[in-house]
């Protein structure tokens, strides 16, 4: 079959305009799906890169607005099992304005035991140790980093809501590894400005020793606090996680459906401009049969050809995502997306979903076309005129 | 001068239905993903553009964005209802309700779960939302534990009938009754009485406060007042502009929306253009003949242009009717979101509106134009004698 392949290039580019257009009528699809795949993915995916499996939070039984006292700390941590304990409390606040643009996870920890409990993050630029000695001092996601223009030194200035007061933190270190969307500092510095928040926690992250452990905690922190007026409920990271994206409502069905839409949009202009180029191809078709080609020897090169077309379009369609990637998310960052864009990478499976898909359109766009001009009696091909 | 007739075009179209019909087909896909994408963020800002009273008055603490991070004293409402401009009920006490909002993570009927306001009333609370009313059971009694629910969240919510109680570990609420509020925000809550909430919850004092004021006069009096108070530390937002500032949620599905229509309206436009070069190439004779019976170029222009247009607006219209189906069918009902700006969950219905579905329109024109252009213009200055002599 391989000593076809120069005449089905050789048809694949016969006619430039048109193969150039069907090429960037799949080319432009595939960059959407792309798109949508990697975000689809990126709701999915794991920031810490698998060490959060050993890693639970726990949270208000109510909601996670509502707090719990700092006194369910030294319980928590005398439980077996557990490595370490820390509190994280969700700042809200505002950086500038209330734009989507300037959104970002603010967050109020314990530095010291923060980092125990997070140790697949690693400091890239300043140093934990400058970060712990400056009580104003904040410590940075290398992708806000780069988002917002920072530079190690910075002042910024926080306005807050549920903490009233305006906040200024020197940016002492920038982290990678764990999620980068946010900014982190010392939980002290509101328990100064605002007294009545001081002991309560909106969340416990508890590092576990073992999987068995992380199995056993949830329902036995929950049984410790259930009669309580603070009740808990105690979830894995990965839990924790999907409980965001559950909040945002049938993301996953949107997204999967729109992708679907799109795959039949491209199989539909491949399969018209194939239709197209072997109609016009009938009485040449018919030559070749009398030249000896066999049927499904005809077979072949129409598929190949529109498998061919196709996955040029794939293949650019692809190279086109990856190369504008870095600029891609960039700009999403800052768009109205850009709390969904933190998550996003390259994931080698949507990549290799892209090919998957142009294949199978390449396959399908062609089928019919295909079998019509392999089937098509000679004399009739002959016969007919342009 | 007249032009080419514009029969010839739609005949033309009918006479490749196979080709066109795929075309037709993959425009309207384009169109109805752009319709059904942006139906979503109508319906996200509807519920926020139709909800509150441009009489109405919401205070909260300075600087509060929403309810959930504002907080008032309980000793600041009576000196908040002091302030001039607010309506007196039949009653003779201010039209207003001191309200406490708290987020619920409720269980969703199809799994998962989400977060749902409970919002803590006053007895006037119903009177300050006039397109309220109880459509199943009984109002809450106060002091006994009761809830009523909109019937958008029970039909998402597990526990949420009539009959049922809703758990939080020791927290129970009996719900007695189910309301619609007619698509705005209180549809995406469930209401209690303010002062059982605050001792189950055990919170010093309440969230806002709503009030009625006279008129606009009185209102702009109101919120002066507050603001000029600097022993409150709070102010006053206009109902209908607090919840209008809340559009800002449905921001990203627009803009997710606007950024794939495009790029798939750019992709659908190359196709268009695929099927109308193939359509001059097929009648490269037929357009000669068209210039040598004396038509001009910019009439071949326009017909061919006109032909694309017409191609593309069958796209737009099929689309415009793929999107009615959906919205009416599989996308008919309530679903929800969560609203960031105040943790909870907003629920709302698709909304296909006769302006959404214009723009559908107007943009498959556009894909239709852009695509047509350039085969038109090759079919424009084709050489006349060239072209006769074409075979095929």
């Amino acid at each position: 079959m391989i000593r076809f392949l120069p005449l089905v290039l050789k048809n694949v580019f016969r006619k430039k305009t048109r193969s150039v257009l069907t090429i960037a009528s799949i080319l432009l699809p595939l960059f959407v799906i792309c798109i949508l795949g990697t975000l689809l993915a990126a709701l999915d995916a794991d920031p810490s890169g698998g060490k959060g499996m050993f890693r639970l939070t726990v949270r208000h039984r109510i909601s996670i607005t509502n707090f719990l006292p700092e006194a369910y700390l030294p319980k928590i941590r005398q439980l077996p099992g557990v490595k370490e304990v820390t509190v994280m409390n969700w700042f809200g606040g505002k950086y500038v304005d209330n734009s989507a643009k300037n959104f970002f996870a603010r967050f109020a920890i314990d530095p010291e035991p923060f980092l125990r409990v997070f140790d697949e993050a690693t400091v890239v630029e300043g140093s934990t140790a400058e970060w712990m000695n400056d009580r104003s001092g904040l410590m940075v996601g290398q992708v806000l980093m780069g988002k917002y223009g920072w530079r190690l030194g910075q002042q910024i200035t926080l306005k807050g809501d549920i903490f009233p007061g305006i906040y200024t933190f020197t940016i002492r270190a920038v982290f990678k590894g764990a999620d980068e969307s946010g900014v982190y500092f010392d939980r002290r510095v509101l328990e100064e400005a605002v007294p009545r928040f001081k002991g309560l926690v909106g969340l416990f992250w508890i590092k576990c020793d073992s999987v068995q452990t992380v199995e056993r905690l949830p329902k036995e922190i929950d049984a410790m606090f259930e009669n309580s007026p603070y009740p808990t409920k105690t979830e894995t990271e990965k839990e924790f996680q999907n409980s965001w994206v559950s909040m945002l409502g049938n993301v996953r069905l949107l997204i999967t459906s729109i992708t679907t839409i799109i795959v039949l949009v491209i199989l539909l202009i491949a399969a018209n401009t194939m239709a197209m180029s072997a109609r016009e191809r009938v009485t040449e078709i018919a030559v070749l049969r009398t030249l000896g080609f066999q049927r499904g020897t005809i077979l072949g090169l129409v598929l190949g050809e529109s498998v061919l077309l196709s996955l040029f379009g794939g293949f650019l369609g692809v190279a086109l995502f990856v190369l504008s990637f870095p600029g891609f998310k960039q700009g999403m960052l800052s768009s109205p997306m850009g709390g969904f864009a933190a998550g996003m990478r390259l994931f080698p499976g949507i990549l290799a979903l892209g090919f998957g898909i142009t294949l199978l359109v390449g396959l399908l766009s062609g089928l019919v076309p295909a079998i019509r001009s392999a089937q098509r009696p000679i004399a009739d091909g002959l016969r007919q005129v342009g | 001068m007249l032009g080419i007739p514009l029969k010839y075009n739609v005949r033309n179209l009918f006479v490749r239905r196979v080709t066109t019909g795929l075309t037709v087909l993959g425009i309207g896909l384009v169109v109805a993903v752009f319709l059904c994408v942006m139906a979503l963020g109508e319906g996200i800002s509807k519920v926020f553009t139709t909800s509150g009273s441009d009489r109405n008055v919401l205070v909260l603490r300075q600087n509060s964005q929403s309810e959930l991070q504002s907080g008032l004293g309980l000793e600041q409402v009576p000196l908040v209802l002091t302030l001039p401009g607010i309506e007196k009920d039949s009653d003779g006490k201010p039209l207003a309700s001191a309200e406490l909002n708290i987020v619920l993570n409720l269980d969703k009927v199809d799994g998962g779960s989400s977060n749902v306001t409970l919002r803590g009333v006053q007895e006037k609370a119903m009177r300050l939302r006039p397109g309220m009313k109880l459509t199943e059971g009984r109002m809450f009694q106060p002091g006994m534990s009761e809830a009523i629910v909109s019937e958008s969240v029970a039909r998402r919510f597990r526990n949420c009938a009539p009959g049922q109680t809703l758990r939080f570990g020791s927290y129970r609420w009996a719900v007695v009754g189910h309301f619609d509020a007619g698509g705005t925000a209180p549809d995406s809550e469930i209401w209690t009485d303010v002062e059982g909430m605050r001792n189950a919850f055990k919170r010093g004092g309440y969230s806002s406060v709503l009030a009625r004021t006279t008129d606009r006069a009185g209102r702009d009096r109101f919120v002066a007042g507050l603001a000029g108070d600097a022993r409150l530390a709070l102010e006053g937002k206009v109902e209908k502009d607090y919840y209008g500032a809340q559009t800002s949620a449905a921001a990203p599905i627009r803009f997710f929306g606007i950024f794939v229509g495009v790029i798939m309206a750019i992709g659908a436009c190359f196709g268009a253009m695929n099927t109308m070069y193939a359509a001059v190439s097929a009648r490269t004779r037929e357009i000669a003949t068209l210039r040598a019976l004396g038509f001009s170029r910019l009439q071949v222009l326009a017909s061919f242009v006109f032909e694309s247009v017409v191609l593309a607006l069958l796209g737009g219209i099929v689309g415009c009717l793929l999107g009615l189906v959906a919205v009416k069918t599989a996308l008919s009902g309530v679903t929800g979101t969560t609203n960031f700006a105040t943790f909870a969950e907003v629920v709302f219905a698709f909304q296909l509106t006769p302006a959404l579905l214009a723009t559908g329109i107007v943009f498959s024109v556009f894909m239709g134009f852009f695509g047509g252009l350039l085969p038109a213009s090759r079919a424009a200055f084709m050489k006349i004698t060239d072209a006769l002599r074409q075979v095929g």
